[in-house]
């Protein structure tokens, strides 16, 4: 008699049974898995920020096998100057940091402070945008909306909502679901930055 | 290095050093396949006969090789980085290859991203395997794939542009 076997890579019977002995909630539950999905998505927030502004930890310059501190502009006999290496590491050094600060934190505190910072960097480039249509489009002189941080002001208000407002059940469930979303966010912005290089 | 090159010369070096590069990401681009494969594809088989002693590898598997092939792959990469910089992106800007230029820029955030996600994906491919994280791990894995494929499709546009065998 031929039996059809479901080998699809969901545990099989004995899987599931050592997955029930393993705790509910892995990721919630274990400081390991806390750290590996904060470090996600604040990487993924961190350096999106990084390259966006500029802010590396230090330029390397290799036609002269220079390193700097810091964003360092060369003459151009030196070469043009690599930033990549210095947002990397910064922001595997700060999501280092709140890495291990959510394993420090209650779990509902972890799950609140994550809607806010997720919430607040989707809203954040998504005002500052809608700021840049209106300037365009309005009738009056709206250049005042052009800066950052006044974008920034709907988007706090935005995020602190939505991390008020949302269930903790939503919030739990919607935890390691940011750690995709925000990634996929932060090269819509990156990929939508090297336009120019597209359009010429 | 000035020992190195007193042996080979600078660009047979970097030569060899691209070629390794090109050899890790064919490793690391069936590894990342086949396990999307795996996933995606509910593979099942007849009980009781032959085709019982041909076990498709379990995705899970690929998991270790994955992170072991692709932390050198993106170090590798980082350090011929270098050379695309000044020797490969000065000329490809003068030829105004501009989506060649563009598409290497995306990649190496592409790569950044991959990067950040595999702690957790190394993570979720744990064993045992937890139900309630199969999502998760499911686009995690497929996200990581992109970065490959992504990244190998455009490193070897470039490397046409000026490598191994231009």
């Amino acid at each position: 008699m031929t039996q059809a076997l479901d080998m699809n890579e969901r545990p099989v019977q004995r899987g599931r049974a050592r997955a029930m002995e393993a705790p509910a909630s892995a990721a919630s539950a274990s400081k390991l898995g806390t750290f590996v999905v904060a470090f996600g998505i604040a990487f993924a927030i961190l350096y999106t920020i990084c390259e966006r502004q500029n802010w590396p930890l230090f330029t390397y310059h290799p036609a002269v096998d220079r390193w700097n501190f810091g964003m360092q502009s060369a003459p151009p006999e030196d070469g043009p100057p690599m930033f990549w290496y210095g947002w990397v590491v910064l922001s595997a050094a700060g999501a280092a940091v709140v890495g291990l600060i959510a394993t420090m934190v209650s779990v509902r505190w972890l799950y609140r402070a994550t809607t806010f910072f997720c919430v607040l960097a989707a809203l954040w480039p998504g005002f500052f945008a809608l700021a840049g249509v209106i300037d365009e489009r309005a009738s009056f002189n709206a250049e005042f909306l052009r800066s950052v941080w006044v974008a920034g002001i709907p988007a706090l208000l935005g995020a602190a909502a939505a991390s008020y407002f949302v269930s903790s059940r939503w919030a739990q469930q919607a935890w390691t679901g940011w750690l995709l979303f925000m990634p996929i966010g932060g090269l819509v912005i990156l990929g939508y930055s090297l336009n120019q290089y597209f359009l010429k | 290095m000035d020992m190195l090159f007193g042996t080979i010369s600078a660009p047979t070096f970097w030569k060899i050093l691209l070629f390794v590069h090109f050899s890790l990401a064919v490793a690391l681009l069936a590894a990342v396949t086949l396990q999307s494969a795996a996933i995606l594809m509910p593979v099942r088989r007849a009980a009781g006969n032959f085709i019982d002693h041909i076990s498709p590898a379990p995705a899970a598997s690929y998991a270790t090789l994955v992170v072991l092939l692709y932390v050198p792959q993106a170090l590798m990469g980082a350090w011929i980085y270098v050379k695309y910089r000044t020797y490969v992106r000065i000329p490809m800007e003068g030829f105004r290859h501009w989506w060649t230029v563009g598409s290497f820029e995306f990649k190496e955030h592409v790569v950044t991203m991959g990067l950040a996600l595999l702690p957790a994906y190394w993570y979720f491919w744990r064993q045992p395997l937890s139900d309630e994280h199969a999502t998760t791990r499911k686009w995690v894995t497929l996200f990581l794939a992109f970065t490959v494929w992504y990244s190998f499709v455009v490193g070897h546009v470039a490397n046409d542009f000026r490598g191994v065998g231009s």
